[in-house]
């Protein structure tokens, strides 16, 4: 019997012992954790609320005037016009004279090329 | 530590716990599988025993998940965070409280920012002007004698000043004063300004919605944090906006508007009005600049409203495409003379009448249909109420004759124009019905609305209106809006300046309502001019033909594109063409 309590007593002092410490290193990483992912969730909301301001400014940055005149500036692009699209149909691939054929010169003689060619279909 | 459990030798003929004296029957369910011997006190220990063991094995259980849990890696907490399918897991929402407002694309084109307002607990105020001379310095815009007057107030809550930068917030934050306090609030921002002003009106200090789409969409915006997306195309409507200011200021006009509509769905891509205003800003704004001339402005159309008298014409049957109407002598119906303004033009098919715009030859067709045929159709196209079920509150109810005052005086009139007003939306509904096939469709700014639509006149007649409308454009009063490639379909129409009851002859209100491409058209457009100028450039003119007729080109031309509206080009005259730009012969 005594061999009994005494074991019992061992077994009951160390299952103690066991979840007193576990309960401390719980209580414990769970604290640690709580911190951490306060401190995430914060940061999440602030980078909503930074990502919602920054969305803002790029719809502010991204404004067609702006474009436009960037686009005018920096690369010389402006509105498409209807006579600059052309149908599929009407692009020649002859591979004889393709190599022997080369756009005309400077953009400005191309462009007065083409407006000429299209003035003279409208009348 | 002291067990309750016999394991001392004591005697058992003594009661030593609890229960003890309770005689246990042999065969009862207590005793089942024990050998009691008829000894209580044996029984006794061997449950108590038993139930150690039990508990025992229940903290051991407890212990190693508490071991796990601790000592091991029982919980990985990135994946509890990001599982989504994890019900507990917190939810982040935007802090930003009223929804965005997005065009079709999904552009912002309204949204709210996260900002702070200043208030002051007087009472906590120690020395007023002292905290005045300091908030001065931080807001020159706001003098130091206004500070003084707030802060003497008596109250816990005294705005000092409304949406704070970062920078300002930080600067009175470093302060220190006691008794200034921030409040957390938002402030809307329209990062386009003036271009869609008169659509989404804008809100009041408390961010509730007072004009446009913030008024009448308030509670959808405020219950919901997903945004609301439009039927407008930024793109589109700076393009519009950025020719119609052209246009006022080359003819020197009052104001221009313009709509641009999806003909098959009546989702409305552009509406802009000017002038207009910057919504951010919330100092005052002259009355014109807030008006909605698009939606709010009724006007006589003038000969656009031939449009609608040929189409009600055809659809009675009582008017065929080849029938011809003689227009070489005035008409005159009671005590009313109709002429055309520009002389006569002799025999007149219905499409001659649309493309030389015959107010004779108006009023000859609508003569043969009748006026309540007339009344009918005008009422079945929604020209004789206000347009409830658009999302704008800036709505106009047209002035629309009663049955009684209905005579054929304002039967003749009316079939070019005059005598009852509408606005520009009302218009463009109508002619956008009368164009795609037959079938009206309510207008709408919501991209997601599914307007079945109603027929209003069959395929046939609005095929024939649609070769009409083009005879219009290529040889009537439209064609200087024809833009190659694109098969513009349209008509004209000025009309006088109503004021304080009397037609203004030296005023005017011209529009031109077009369509494109002719064959299947996908979109309708309006464009008003209200008051345009005569100059050197038009020759003197204030019609339609030398004003709205030019711009609606140079939009059309440039929108097209942009719109994938595909080009119906001469093959030959294209590749002449390319022939040019690379020098074959």
């Amino acid at each position: 019997m005594g061999n009994i309590k005494t074991a019992m007593f061992v077994l009951w002092f160390t299952i103690t012992l066991v979840v007193i410490m576990s309960s401390s290193v719980l209580k414990n990483r769970v604290q640690v954790l709580e911190r951490r992912l306060n401190t995430i969730n914060s940061n999440i909301q602030k980078d909503i609320a930074d990502i919602h301001v920054l969305k803002a400014e790029w719809s502010l940055q991204n404004t067609p005037d702006r474009l436009r005149k960037l686009a005018y500036e920096q690369l010389s692009l402006e509105n498409a016009r209807p006579e600059q699209i052309i149908n599929y149909s009407a692009l020649q691939f002859n591979n004889e004279t393709a190599g022997n054929v080369k756009p005309a010169g400077s953009k400005k003689q191309f462009t007065t090329l083409v407006k000429a060619e299209v003035k003279k279909n409208a009348q | 530590m002291s067990f309750n459990v016999n394991f001392s030798k004591r005697k058992v003929d003594k009661f030593y716990l609890p229960g003890q004296e309770i005689r246990i029957s042999r065969g009862s369910f207590a005793s089942k599988g024990f050998t009691t011997e008829n000894d209580n006190v044996s029984v006794c220990r061997q449950r108590t025993v038993f139930a150690l063991f039990c508990f025992v094995f229940a903290y051991i259980i407890l212990g190693a998940k508490l071991s796990y849990v601790c000592l091991g890696n029982g919980i990985n907490i990135d994946t509890a965070i990001t599982d989504q399918n994890d019900p507990d897991v917190i939810r982040f929402k935007n802090p930003v409280k009223r929804a965005d407002i997005l065009d079709r694309n999904g552009e912002i084109i309204a949204t709210s920012l996260p900002t702070v307002n200043l208030y002051a607990n007087t009472k906590q105020i120690k020395h007023p002007k002292d905290v005045a001379e300091k908030l001065n310095f931080i807001f020159p815009e706001i003098s130091y004698d206004r500070f003084m007057q707030l802060l003497s107030r008596r109250g816990a809550f005294i705005y000092l000043k409304r949406n704070l930068s970062p920078q300002q917030q930080l600067q009175v934050n470093n302060l220190g004063i006691p008794g200034l306090e921030f409040e957390n609030c938002e402030k809307r921002i329209y990062p386009h300004k003036n271009l869609f002003a008169h659509v989404l009106g804008n809100t009041d200090v408390d961010n509730v919605g007072i004009a446009g789409i913030e008024k009448s969409m308030n509670e959808r915006l405020t219950s919901s944090t997903k945004p609301l997306y439009l039927s407008l195309d930024i793109g589109v409507q700076n393009t519009i906006r950025k020719e119609l200011l052209e246009g006022v200021k080359k003819f020197n006009a009052a104001g221009a508007a313009a709509i641009l509509m999806d003909a098959k769905t009546g989702r409305i891509v552009a509406l802009t009005s000017v002038p207009d205003f910057d919504p951010n800003q919330n100092l005052s704004i002259n009355e014109r600049a807030m008006f909605n001339f698009a939606t709010k402005g009724i006007y006589e159309a003038g000969s656009v409203f031939k449009v609608f008298n040929t189409a009600l014409s055809l659809e009675s049957g009582k008017v065929k495409p080849t029938d011809r109407f003689d227009t070489s002598h005035a008409v005159v119906v009671g005590r009313k003379k109709i002429t055309d303004p520009h002389g006569s033009h002799g025999m007149l098919t219905p499409e001659d009448i649309l493309v030389e715009s015959s107010n004779i030859g108006s009023t000859l067709e609508i003569l043969r249909v009748g006026k309540k045929y007339q009344r009918q159709f005008l009422q079945k196209i929604n020209m004789d109420k206000a347009l409830s079920e658009f999302e704008l509150p800036e709505i106009a109810t047209p002035q629309f004759l009663s049955e009684r005052r209905w005579g054929d005086v304002s039967m003749a009139t009316i079939s070019y124009g005059y005598g009852i007003s509408s606005t520009p939306l009302h218009i463009i509904t109508a002619f956008s019905a009368v164009v795609n096939g037959g079938m009206y469709h309510q207008p709408t700014l919501l991209s997601d609305s599914k307007h079945k639509g109603k027929r209003v006149v069959s395929e046939k007649t609005s095929e024939s209106m649609r070769q009409f409308l083009r005879a219009v454009v290529t040889r009537g009063t439209g064609r200087h809006s024809n833009v190659d490639g694109y098969q513009v379909i349209g008509k004209t129409g000025t009309a006088d300046k109503l004021e304080n009851g009397r037609y203004n002859s030296k005023k005017s209100i011209s529009s031109f309502v077009s369509a494109f491409p002719a064959s299947n058209p996908q979109y309708a457009m309006i464009v008003v001019m209200d008051d345009p100028k005569a100059s050197k450039e038009t020759y003197g003119y204030t019609t339609a033909g030398w004003n709205a007729v030019p711009i609606s080109k140079n939009i059309i031309s440039a929108i097209a594109p942009q719109l994938n509206v595909k080009v119906d080009f001469d093959i030959e005259k294209q590749r002449s063409v390319v022939n040019a730009a690379y020098k074959r012969p």
